[in-house]
């Protein structure tokens, strides 16, 4: 009982009651989630406004006669004519590892009903991205499990890249699979107690989407034991354009808390375009001049700004990295709209799913034409570079002979071959959904492609093939697995014992 | 009502050349009200009516609003007096008012500044601060 008083004691002593001068403002519109604010002279740019009862907006519109603010929470509250007051604070949300497994909305605030997040740590909301001096070039991979992606089109730690496609062709399911081929591979590093791993913790922000798909996915990611190495962030369509419109930069916040202490977080917005439509509203409203397809002028600078918070930073700003993975959804299949270009200039690469390939059955419906990765090999394990080099080329090689093969002409010897080739290639990379491939099994099957030993295999068995393959190597060549991951690259050693595995497995498969 | 853009360019360029060394002209205020309403010039009510909003904040912005429980004694008014001219200048309107609900203190709000010394809103910090 008496620490107790103590304790009441030191609050009174520590509680401020000085007159200190403050800045106030009258309400004078208020509709649509948006006030119109007389006074408030001293107000700054996204500064947090006081609209009393725990409403609090942000500063949006700074005009000479009057504050535009956006309100976060219930605006049926707030009256004409009501008194607001500078706080002289910027957002911040809730971060740190005590997130990870759990679902908050724009601002930090839990959805899943377990109980408040016991973090003391926040990030503002919109901070400047790091510079030039405090980064460092991308050179560590992230493992998607998707082969395509892997071998093709590889993503570094601290890249953006982009997947963007048309409705239902698989972006979604691109993002997932990275984030449970990651937790898998966190799991077991922290199994084997391998220190020098760096585990790779994931954030995942729904902007704008229905509650029905987010609650699909979160089920999915604790079906895959994920959600301990994931933070979702979630503002769906029945949420107001304001938090829509912040649900990303908070999820950024949460990504760049890891990246300064030295750790690899990776972030997907999902998706862009519902997030330049939240903000367009949110613009509208507060009467900005519109431009093209009624977005406000600075739409670019609205994910320039939120994609830049992604680097990796050099060990003395940080020494962690945020990678980013946006998507975008296009509308039959126009990347040259006005949204899909502006996000496809400022990542660093994109994944570009198509319609046709999806129901051609190629899934993922990756084009590998028009994916490009502008890190490219440098965030690649030199495994993956010594069996994937040629890969493309020679499915560009394919596509251009099917094309030709088509009419039914006789073709000689080499083109067939090619075209066999490529056929077995576009077989090996369909991939089931949330089924990722760990980095040593692609490994291997890329290295028994290059090695033919799938030439003698009819293309409509080649995933049952590959299936068996891989569950071969698992179960009886665990240790020629582990020992691709520890070497990093295929030594003549590694090469060896590959070609007598494979050989055996393909000799008996039937 | 809606004011058209130009209508609000016109009462601003009006309410510029109503401001004689910085401060609003009373004077010409009356002047240019009149000259509206008797000329009619197009768009004149919307004009009018922000020309209306400008004076309106412009003299918000110049009112200052003593508020105490009780009256304050002369000698304590002109205290007031002299420390908002020292700080705001002279050009400012210092009205005085009394409010039993603050309990004791004084508020004091110049346009959207606000010094506020009262009870009451100690009272209410302290509450939301436990």
């Amino acid at each position: 009982m008496s620490t107790l008083l103590e304790d009441i004691q030191a609050q009174i002593s520590g509680v401020k009651t000085s007159v200190a001068k403050e800045n106030v403002g009258t309400v004078r519109r208020i509709g649509d989630g948006v006030a119109i604010v007389d006074g408030l002279t001293d107000a700054m740019l996204n500064e947090m406004l006081d609209f009393g009862n725990g409403v609090v907006g942000l500063a949006l519109n700074l005009e000479e006669t009057e504050v535009g603010a956006i309100i976060l929470g219930d605006y049926t509250g707030i009256a004409e004519g009501q008194e607001v007051k500078t706080t002289g604070k910027l957002l911040q949300v809730p971060v740190g590892k005590e997130l990870l497994g759990r679902v908050v909305n724009s601002l930090g605030e839990p959805l899943d009903g377990k109980g408040t997040v016991d973090t003391d740590k926040t990030y503002p909301v919109e901070k400047i991205a790091p510079g030039i001096i405090q980064r460092k070039s991308v050179s560590q991979p992230v493992q998607t499990g998707i082969m395509p992606i892997d071998a093709m089109i590889p993503i570094g730690r601290g890249q953006r890249e982009l997947i963007i496609g048309d409705r239902s062709t698989g972006k979604t399911t691109v993002a997932i699979d990275t984030i449970i081929n990651n937790a898998r591979a966190n799991q077991r590093a922290k199994d084997d107690g391998d220190e020098s791993y760096r585990p790779l913790f994931c954030i995942y922000v729904a902007i704008g989407q229905k509650q029905s798909n987010v609650a699909n996915t979160i089920q999915v990611l604790e079906d895959n034991d994920a959600m301990p190495w994931t933070i979702v962030v979630c503002s769906s369509a029945s949420d107001s354009a304001t938090n829509q419109y912040l649900a990303p930069f908070a999820g950024a916040a949460m990504g760049e808390y890891f990246m300064d202490n030295n750790m690899d977080a990776l972030i997907i917005f999902d998706d862009l375009s519902k997030h330049a439509v939240a903000f367009r509203q949110v613009s509208l409203i507060l009467k900005r001049p519109s431009g093209r397809e009624a977005y406000p002028g600075d739409v670019f600078y609205l994910h320039s700004r939120l994609l830049e918070r992604s680097a990796r930073l050099s060990e003395k700003a940080g020494g962690g990295s945020l990678t980013a993975l946006p998507i975008i959804e296009t509308q039959m299949g126009d990347v040259s709209a006005y949204i899909p270009t502006n996000v496809i200039s400022i990542t660093d690469g994109q994944i570009y799913l198509e319609t046709d390939l999806f129901y051609q059955g190629i899934r993922p419906a990756i084009s590998v034409g028009l994916s490009v990765s502008r890190v490219g090999s440098a965030a690649q394990i030199k495994a993956i570079k010594q069996v994937a080099g040629k890969l493309k080329l020679e499915l560009a090689q394919f596509r251009e002979l099917a094309a030709f093969a088509q009419f039914g002409s006789d073709l000689d010897a080499k083109t067939q071959a090619q075209l066999e080739r490529g056929k077995r290639i576009v077989e090996l990379f369909k991939q089931l959904q949330y089924n990722p491939i760990p980095v040593e099994e692609q490994v291997a099957v890329l290295w028994s492609m290059q090695n033919n030993f799938f030439d003698k295999i009819d293309v409509e068995k080649i995933k049952d093939c590959q299936g068996k393959m891989q569950a071969y190597l698992r179960d009886r060549k665990s240790d020629l697995l582990k020992q691709i991951v520890s070497e990093g690259k295929v030594t003549d050693e590694i090469a060896e014992a590959l070609k007598t595995s494979i050989g055996e497995f393909i000799d008996t498969y039937k | 009502m809606k004011i058209s853009k130009q209508a609000q360019r016109d009462a601003k360029q009006l309410f510029r050349a109503c401001l004689v060394e910085g401060s609003l002209n009373e004077d010409r205020a009356r002047a240019v009200a009149a000259e509206l309403a008797e000329k009619k010039p197009r768009g004149y009510f919307g004009i009018m009516n922000h020309f209306h909003r400008l004076v309106y904040l412009d003299v918000a912005r110049r009112t200052t609003n003593v508020t105490s429980a009780t009256p304050l004694s002369e000698e304590a008014r002109q205290g007031v007096r002299v420390n908002l001219t020292r700080i705001y200048g002279d050009n400012i309107e210092i009205s005085f008012a009394e409010d039993p609900a603050v309990i004791g203190g004084m508020r004091v709000q110049v346009g959207s500044d606000v010094y506020d010394g009262t009870i009451r809103t100690r009272l209410n910090n302290l509450q939301e601060q436990f």
